[in-house]
């Protein structure tokens, strides 16, 4: 698969990591140079320095042909807002959108969009751990 | 008519003063306190009613009083925020009209194809007047039909410049004197205080007349 990553943070290095390991093609978008040094040595992808909700940045990290896209920059607004031009003006296949915020990835999630909320899932991971302790 | 109105900037607080004096039921919000508190300070009142808080954010707009708005205004300096205010306003709480400003012109496109009843660019806007090289005595020609003290500039900043490199909150421009927009490698930018200046931008600048020889002679770095 053709895969572009909107954000190269924690989520977004570890991601294009296990993406190219599994050797889907992979190209990662992030405003500040300086990120790109997360990326382990050796990690097959092409990098942009660039904004995501750039309609010009996202065509030259091939928006047209690409086969999903994963929007995972530490701002809310930037991953809606580059899921709905990967999603509505690409019609890019497969589009998940990382939202911290549980009431915007509530409603984003009735509105279409595929939705990963880190904030819900450690809440329940952590509740899961505190309900296995009391078993014990 | 019922407006609500996300972002308290320069734009927002203008546009409240305009649609206020026009009658309108005006709600704004900003995440800003200092911003929410100049707009209430200047025009809080029945008519005017002001909310902090995150205009992206479902609850705080339904604190805003959202059901009962006729038409959302997003005006942040923010693209993102703008389009996340008005999809929500449009597909989540149903409010007939939506407006957006958007900083970069290609967002207008994008915008539109995304719901957006209407979408304003005013770089593109001052981007096609300089295209179509609007003459600047006709400008200056109404400004002294007016309002006799204003006048409008153009100038090339020098590498020898003081304000070469310099933020344009940091350059100290004298009272009432604004850069109107920054012309760089061909494109045209409404700068705010956060803007660089760097060598080769062309500056449009408004001003009191007294003041601006001084300033457009600092902008091209001529030594007195």
């Amino acid at each position: 698969m053709y895969i572009i990553i909107a954000g190269c943070g924690k989520i977004g290095a570890n991601l294009v990591k296990n993406l190219s390991n599994e050797g889907h093609d992979v190209v990662v978008i992030d405003p500040n140079e300086d990120n790109f040094a997360q990326l382990e040595n050796g990690t097959n992808c092409l990098t942009i320095t660039g904004v995501s909700i750039d309609e010009d940045v996202l065509k030259s990290a091939g928006i047209e042909h690409a086969d999903a896209l994963c929007a995972v920059t530490s701002e809310d607004n930037v991953n809606i807002m580059t899921a709905q031009i990967a999603k509505q003006l690409y019609h890019v296949p497969h589009v998940v959108t990382r939202l911290y915020d549980p009431e915007k990835d509530e409603i984003m999630r009735q509105m279409g969009l595929e939705t990963v909320c880190p904030t819900m899932l450690t809440v329940a991971k952590i509740g899961e751990l505190l309900e296995k302790t009391e078993e014990e | 008519m019922r407006i609500l109105i996300v972002g308290g900037g320069n734009v927002g607080y203008y546009l409240v003063k305009t649609l206020m004096a026009e009658k309108h039921h005006i709600m704004l919000v900003d995440s800003s306190l200092a911003r929410c508190e100049r707009v209430e300070n200047a025009f809080g009142g029945a008519y005017v009613e002001v909310t902090h808080g995150d205009g992206t954010n479902a609850d705080c707009l339904r604190d805003a009083g959202i059901y009962h708005a006729e038409a959302l205004i997003a005006v942040t300096g923010q693209d993102q925020n703008n389009l996340v205010s008005c999809m929500l306003a449009k597909n989540y709480f149903g409010v007939k009209r939506t407006i957006a400003r958007v900083k970069n012109p290609k967002n207008i496109r994008v915008f539109e194809q995304l719901g957006v009843d209407s979408v304003i660019s005013s770089t593109a806007r001052i981007a096609g007047s300089i295209d179509q090289e609007l003459d600047w005595a006709d400008v200056n020609a109404l400004l002294t039909r007016q309002a006799t003290h204003v006048r409008v500039r153009e100038a090339l900043v020098a590498q020898s410049s003081p304000y070469n490199n310099k933020r344009l909150n940091e350059i100290g421009l004298p009272k009432g004197m604004i850069v109107v927009c920054v012309v760089r490698d061909g494109e045209a930018v409404i700068p705010d205080g956060t803007t660089v200046l760097q060598p080769d931008d062309n500056i449009v600048i408004l001003g009191n007349e007294c003041d601006l020889p001084q300033v457009i002679s600092n902008i091209r770095g001529e030594t007195k």
